[in-house]
């Protein structure tokens, strides 16, 4: 990260020179990281968690209705981990 | 100049091939609204959404409870009543039906053990009168051949008498000629009736 | 080849010229949902309720059933049903909010902003904690910031977590749930347009450049299709929320066991 950020400055000092493009250019690797990391976790929640819904109803078939809707209300709340990732990618890097 | 230039509300989307990564690309046209562009946050609420927003949804949600949903719902709810009224008196109609159904079959059932009673009493009788027959024709046939066997034994009997007649009468004229006495008709008797036993 | 490509600042992708000082885009589509949420059930109660639904009613009747069927059977049961009106009306209204992200012309997700999903996340903050001090008097206070069985020891850890998750971390999620894929959405679609805009209009020497256009136009295609359900499965979401926690608050912390508190617990 601060090796990428440093090799930023230079290209920007080599360039236009401008403080504000570096800070830009942090920010949206920083942004970029920060979607990037918080999308991991929930990736691996919803992946388990549907898994395991389809398990539940490839085993009893007759329950499947209830599967269904516990387990969109567990993907809901597992995605808003990713989400307020993507609203700090949104805040910092756009 | 490698670049395609876009404008999007002012902005401008670059898309610059590598040969010219230094050349600058027009960006005059942002600096117009640019103020504009970046003064509300992304995610700040602005005022005149919300209220809009808010106030239509509330009227909707208001519209939903007092009209909307009621009417919908009573004529759900009479269309359903009378699907299951129409149901119901179906169900009672088809009960109706099998038991009408049953009654018939019972009919049925009455009168076809009636007609095979009647069957089987014609039968019965035909059959007796079959066996009177042919009872009738077989005693008269017994008489007819009795009376043929009668005839045929008489006749035999005739015939007998006849061949022994002419039998004796020969053996006696033979005898004669051979002793030159006529055998007794005793004698004759016995040795014709041997001959004619063998 | 490809070195630059520039994206537009998020407010240019967000916001139009505002049709009235007061009035904009987002305000026109919510204004428009509200109405054609109005005339396509008003249609739907004028047209004779005895025969079989078809057209308007059939589309009424069919999204009455699944909010009854499924979402307020399956969270609340039975004695969740007098809330179906309320519920409907937010299921009708975010779907129709959503929907515009896909239709050509608005391409604009009013959702998409903050403004509608705060107010309606502040709505339904009000509403289940009102039905909670309805149905349990002050008592819901308890029952929110205590479990049932919570150990002594562990009662204000535990108050601390249950009352941020309840009153603070509820409308919150809620809210950003709701704004934040609608808004990835529509990023996600302006991206791919303007990536596709890009191929096609670049002035290149690579010849090969302007048909691969064709790629990020299959993308678009592909997540146009894709937001069709996400406009409807959000809407799905925020109302299945919103009846969990109804009923929640007015059956106090008993078996119900839908409930954020480990999420709030990992924020």
């Amino acid at each position: 990260m601060e090796a990428v950020s440093r090799l930023i400055m230079q290209a920007t000092e080599t360039g236009a020179a401008d403080a504000t493009a570096a800070k830009k250019a942090n920010a949206a690797i920083g942004a970029g990281f920060a979607y990037g990391i918080a999308a991991i976790g929930p990736g691996i929640g919803i992946g388990y968690l549907v898994g395991k819904s389809v398990e539940a109803m490839a085993r009893q078939p007759e329950s499947a209705g209830m599967v269904r809707t516990t387990m969109f209300l567990g993907i809901a709340f597992t995605e808003a981990l990713a989400l307020i990732g993507f609203v700090v990618f949104i805040l910092i890097g756009l | 100049m490698h670049h395609a230039v876009i404008h999007l509300h002012g902005t401008t989307v670059r898309l610059v091939s590598s040969e010219d990564a230094t050349t600058t690309a027009a960006t005059g046209e942002a600096s117009t609204e640019s103020q504009d562009l970046s003064k509300p946050g992304p995610i700040v609420p602005e005022l005149k959404e919300l209220y809009w927003g808010g106030g239509s949804f509330v009227v909707f949600a208001l519209l939903m409870r007092v009209v909307l949903y009621p009417k919908l719902k009573k004529g759900m709810k009479a269309r359903y009543e009378g699907i299951r009224t129409a149901h119901e008196s179906a169900d009672a109609e088809r009960a109706s039906a099998r038991a009408e159904v049953a009654d018939y079959e019972q009919q049925l059932a009455g009168i076809k053990s009636e007609a095979a009673r009647k069957v089987d009493v014609a039968r019965a009788a035909v059959e007796a009168e079959r066996a009177d027959a042919i009872a009738k024709l077989n005693a008269r046939l017994g008489e007819q051949r009795a009376a043929a066997k009668a005839e045929v034994e008489a006749a035999r009997a005739a015939a007998q008498s006849q061949i022994r007649d002419a039998v004796s009468d020969v053996a006696g004229r033979a005898g004669e000629l051979a002793t030159g006495k006529r055998p007794s008709a005793d004698v004759l008797n016995r040795v014709v009736n041997e001959v004619m036993a063998k | 080849m490809l070195a630059a490509f520039e994206f537009p600042k998020i407010n240019a992708i967000l916001r139009w010229k505002d049709l009235f000082s007061s009035f904009n885009k987002i305000s026109l589509i919510a204004v428009a949902a509200a109405l054609i949420g109005t005339i396509v059930f008003l249609l739907a109660g004028r047209k004779n309720a005895n025969e079989a639904p078809k057209g308007v009613r059939n589309l009424a009747e069919a999204t009455v059933e699944f909010v009854e069927d499924g979402i307020v059977m399956q969270t609340m049961g039975e004695k969740g049903l007098g809330w179906t009106p309320f519920l409907l009306s937010l299921f009708v209204f975010i779907y129709l909010c959503n929907v515009p992200g896909i239709i050509p012309i608005l391409q604009m997700p009013a959702t998409a902003r903050m403004a509608i999903p705060m107010f309606l996340s502040l709505i339904v903050w009000v509403v289940y904690n009102g039905v909670g001090f309805k149905h349990q008097g002050l008592g819901y206070i308890g029952h929110t910031i205590w479990p049932p069985g919570v150990p002594a020891a562990l009662k204000p850890l535990v108050g601390v977590i249950e009352f941020i998750s309840n009153i603070i971390v509820r409308p919150f999620s809620l809210t950003v749930r709701l704004f934040a894929n609608m808004l990835a959405g529509h990023i996600l679609l302006v991206t791919f347009a303007l990536l596709t805009e890009a191929l096609v209009k670049a002035e290149t020497k690579v010849y090969m450049l302007k048909p691969m256009a064709i790629l990020p136009f299959f993308m678009l295609v592909f997540l146009t299709a894709f937001e069709v359900l996400v406009a409807f499965l959000q809407a799905y979401i925020f109302t299945i929320l919103t009846a969990v926690y109804i009923s929640g608050a007015m059956e106090g912390h008993g078996d119900h066991d839908h409930d954020d508190a480990h999420a709030a617990a990992s924020h």
